[in-house]
């Protein structure tokens, strides 16, 4: 059996005062499609580079196609396909010569080049203009192009859509989604809860540095999970809805409640048939719902895997 | 590690010619303007300066063409022509790295000892160039200037390899400014300041006999090109000096750089 795509084991790394990572375990097996979310500064990136060796780790090890970081670092970076969250490029280069140049120092051939160029949307007029003339979003696809462009078995990918306009970004997850079921590992970090929901096996959520969890995206149980907003044509008291199973972070505002339904409506709808209800919105639970109830202060870890 | 050579010369090839072409002008308008100067009266004046002004001529007769040549390439403009090079482009490690520009590169499979060795690389082939610029515009001067027909072009090129070498060992002290400092404007401000102390220290040792031990820590004690445009040779005791300042503070950068960390936060 191929040893995972990345194995870390407790890593830890703390900058004085700033949070790093703190015991961070986690194993990303091959050709998964794995998102990392979490708010700024809560320690992805901080991973990431962990991940590629750029920084050193106070304890803890980390594997990255089988090679361990502290001892054999070329070998896995040689099977790497890496976007950073803060590209920065050479401005008096064209994009061409960015391309070549970055392609001359990887041992994997260029194949997926020109399929990227047009997935992406970049253009030869482009490729001729030195990048300090490029926008955000030309500078974050020559940076995805240069990444994906030796058809890396790991794409190392940190915040990869920021700064696409969104039928590129919807392009680009596509190709992932595809490249992905030809046996290229995904691990991307991302603020985008949608993509990563549409395109992840499974997440991981940081925050201060550790984790929080890592699950398959089907074992949140989204599917099941309903946003519920009820608006009364009159107050009605908490305790009436408190007879119905399955509700969780009930807030009440004046004559309108929210929560989150984990369980059927059905005995919901029988209660509300009951009281004087203006408006009801029901909508499926996302992973962003998830987020924010997991990011919500005071609230509970779960368990990382 | 051709990649990285490539680039930085890339990056720097405005900087590098136009800094050419301007140390060799320079040299040349130098050259240009002893067929106008009295001798006797320029050697008349050196000897009623006081100490603290005759030093900065050097141990050269300044009014022979050879001392008239060799101590314009120990002119501010000359130095800072070339210590503006080695600065700026030995620093670049530095500069990379807080702006990320390294991570792109480092996080393809190349040791960071190779990618800062390519940079020295580039280092080196521009000094040479650079060096190369004031050696030909000096040499251009003694073809033209009737009066500086005695000096030798052969000795000129050992007054500028002898600058080159300062200028290596100020680039090792750059490139290990880089390494150990994050950022590359704490890179640049520490390699400056130790340029300047250098030399101030230098002409310390020359007009105050209580600095005079002090004078062989600074790299400019090693270099009088007005002495060795009419000798063509620099003493072991001079070159072997700014060698090892150059070689030493060179392979500590690389050795250090391998346990540096090449990202921020």
């Amino acid at each position: 059996m191929s040893p995972p795509a990345i194995a870390a084991e407790g890593l830890t790394k703390r900058y004085g005062r700033a949070r790093g990572v703190t015991g961070v375990s986690l194993t990303v097996e091959r050709g998964e499609r794995f998102g990392f979310l979490g708010p700024n500064g809560a320690g992805k990136t901080t991973f990431i580079r962990l991940a590629l060796g750029m920084l050193r780790p106070q304890e803890g090890r980390v594997a990255v196609m089988g090679h361990d970081l502290a001892t054999d670092r070329m070998a896995a970076l040689g099977e790497v396909g890496y976007l950073p969250g803060e590209l920065s490029l050479y401005g008096s280069l064209t994009g061409r010569r960015t391309l070549e140049m970055l392609a001359r120092l990887h041992p994997r051939p260029p194949v997926l080049r020109d399929e990227l160029l047009e997935v992406l949307g970049l253009e030869t007029g482009d490729l001729r203009r030195a990048v300090r003339q490029y926008s955000r979003g030309m500078k974050q696809k020559l940076g995805l192009v240069a990444a994906l462009q030796h058809d890396p078995p790991l794409a190392i990918l940190d915040e990869p859509t920021g700064g696409l306009d969104p039928v590129v970004q919807l392009r680009l997850v596509e190709w992932l989604d595809a490249r992905s079921r030809t046996g290229m590992t995904v691990f991307f970090s991302s603020h985008v809860l949608a993509e990563v929901e549409a395109l992840c096996d499974r997440v991981a959520m940081v925050r201060d540095g550790e984790l929080l969890l890592v699950r398959d995206v089907s074992d949140l149980g989204l599917g099941a999970m309903r946003a519920v907003r009820v608006r009364f044509s009159e107050p009605v008291a908490r305790e009436r809805l408190a007879v119905v199973d399955g509700i969780e972070d009930h807030a009440v505002d004046g004559t309108e409640h929210r929560f989150t339904l984990t369980r059927p409506p059905g005995p919901l709808l029988a209660v509300l048939g009951t009281l004087p209800v203006a408006d009801l919105v029901v909508a499926p639970f996302s992973l962003e719902d998830a987020v924010r109830t997991l990011y919500r202060p005071g609230a509970g870890n779960g368990s990382a895997a | 590690m051709g990649v990285v050579l490539g680039l930085s010369l890339v990056r720097a090839r405005v900087r590098i010619a136009v800094l050419a072409v301007g140390f060799g002008l320079f040299e040349l308008v130098v050259a240009l303007s002893y067929a106008s100067i009295d001798q006797n009266a320029i050697r008349s004046l050196v000897e009623t300066l006081p100490p603290a002004l005759k030093a900065f001529s050097g141990a050269s007769d300044i009014a022979s063409p050879s001392g008239y040549l060799g101590a314009a390439y120990i002119h501010p403009v000359a130095l800072t022509i070339q210590g503006a090079l080695v600065i700026s482009m030995a620093s670049a490690a530095a500069r990379d790295t807080e702006t990320g520009a390294a991570e792109l590169i480092l996080s393809r499979p190349l040791q960071p000892w190779r990618w800062l060795l390519a940079q020295t690389a580039a280092v080196a082939i521009a000094l040479a160039v650079v060096a190369g610029g004031g050696f030909l515009g000096g040499l251009l001067g003694i073809a033209v200037v009737d009066d500086l027909g005695g000096v030798s072009g052969a000795h000129l090129l050992v007054a500028c390899a002898g600058g080159a070498l300062v200028f290596a060992a100020l680039a090792g002290i750059t490139l290990l400014a880089a390494v150990l400092t994050r950022g590359g404007a704490r890179a640049v401000g520490w390699a400056a300041g130790i340029a300047v102390v250098s030399y101030a220290l230098n002409y310390l040792s020359e007009v105050w006999t209580v600095a005079e031990p002090l004078g062989p820590l600074s790299v400019f004690n090693h270099y009088d090109p007005g002495v060795i445009t009419g000798t063509g040779s620099i003493g072991a005791g001079d070159w072997i000096p700014l060698a090892a300042a150059a070689v030493v503070t060179a392979v500590a950068a690389h050795v250090l750089v391998q346990r540096r960390e090449l990202a921020g936060a």
